[in-house]
């Protein structure tokens, strides 16, 4: 009888203890993940597409060189510029450039992949993506409008 | 007489009252001893878990000071390219968020004595991203054919840098007359490493 009430006690001692270690571990957890930090900053990618939008690209028109956000405007106008070369080819060799020069991705970096999007009215008129997709990711987006037209570009950088 | 008396672990039969009294002193003694120990195990218990994370927290004193050291070159890059000292404003044409006017900049680098000590970091250079990303050190004979801008820089360990995306524009002569031009560049701010 003695004997088993102590095993009764004793089991009553592992199972606080068992429950203990499991909160500690689960705090432990959350500590340690908490001092572990993404190279990515979610400020970067925002930054990154209001810049790329001012950046004057190679495309030049009666009125001079366009900035991005008017090549956009010329592409979906199938538009061309002085050099002959179609608006939209120039808007896709140059965002394909900065997005090469901005990010470094590959499998030995901390970026797998990336993925840049223009909307028109909801409607997908450009996309680049490069690498493979992973669950996390980073992005954001730049409203813009031109004579009542909305347009949105999107920026989404996926990591380990 | 015999008595039988009921315990959490059944029916014992004791015998005179005397014997009766002891024995029930005793378990209670040890009931209460039980729970002494037990509470003294799990207040130790705590108190060596609580150790445990203090001990994991402030034994790294100067890396918790390292990482704010870190942060605040992070808020100062966030809202550097607005500043006045910095930011476009309305110098090519309409207003911009991000953009930072090099001509602006090039001659807050000739005056930066003014400047010492007014951001608290030990380094802010600016480095072009696209379209050339050159290593030529920007200066008042070669601008804005060059490709970094180094606006200050104190000659101390520095920390890794914390950078944000900007366009850096400026005016540029072209046969058309003067037009804005901007390229894709990262503001780079570095903290000192005081450890």
């Amino acid at each position: 009888m003695k004997s088993k009430r102590a095993q009764e006690e004793m089991v009553g001692f592992a199972l606080i203890i068992i429950i203990v270690s499991v909160i500690l571990l689960v705090f432990l957890g959350f500590f340690l993940r908490n001092s572990n930090n993404v190279e990515i900053k979610s400020y970067e990618v925002e930054s990154f597409i209001q810049s790329v939008l001012q950046t004057t690209s190679d495309c030049e028109d009666a009125g001079g060189f366009l900035s991005v956000q008017k090549l956009i405007f010329s592409c979906e106008s199938l538009e061309e510029c002085l050099n002959g070369k179609s608006a939209c080819e120039i808007l896709n060799s140059t965002l394909e450039k900065i997005s090469e020069e901005s990010w470094n991705v590959g499998e030995d970096t901390p970026i797998k992949s990336y993925e840049l999007k223009i909307l028109s009215e909801n409607t997908e008129i450009f996309l680049l993506e490069e690498g493979n997709i992973t669950k996390n990711y980073r992005g954001a987006s730049q409203p813009f409008t031109r004579r009542g037209k909305d347009y949105e570009m999107s920026f989404n950088l996926y990591y380990d | 007489m015999v008595i039988k008396m009921k315990t959490t672990g059944g029916f014992s039969i004791l015998r005179p009252n005397r014997k009766l009294k002891i024995i029930l002193n005793k378990g209670g003694q040890m009931k209460i001893q039980q729970t002494a120990f037990m509470l003294i195990a799990v207040t130790l218990f705590f108190i060596l878990a609580g150790l445990f994370v203090f001990v994991l927290r402030f034994s790294n004193i100067k890396e918790a000071s390292r990482m704010i050291e870190e942060e605040n070159a992070m808020l100062l890059v966030i809202k550097l390219a607005n500043s006045p000292e910095f930011a476009c404003g309305n110098s090519f044409g309409n207003s911009r968020t991000n953009c930072v006017d090099g001509d602006k900049i090039m001659m807050l680098k000739e005056h930066i004595t003014d400047y010492s000590g007014f951001w608290g970091v030990a380094e802010i250079e600016i480095r072009k991203v696209y379209p050339d990303s050159e290593s030529t050190l920007c200066t008042l004979g070669n601008y804005p054919d060059c490709g970094i801008i180094e606006i200050y820089s104190k000659n101390v360990n520095k920390l890794p840098a914390s950078s944000n995306f900007v366009s850096l524009c400026w005016k540029q002569d072209s046969d058309m007359g003067v037009y804005a031009k901007c390229e894709l560049a990262r503001l780079m701010v570095s903290a000192e490493d005081k450890t």
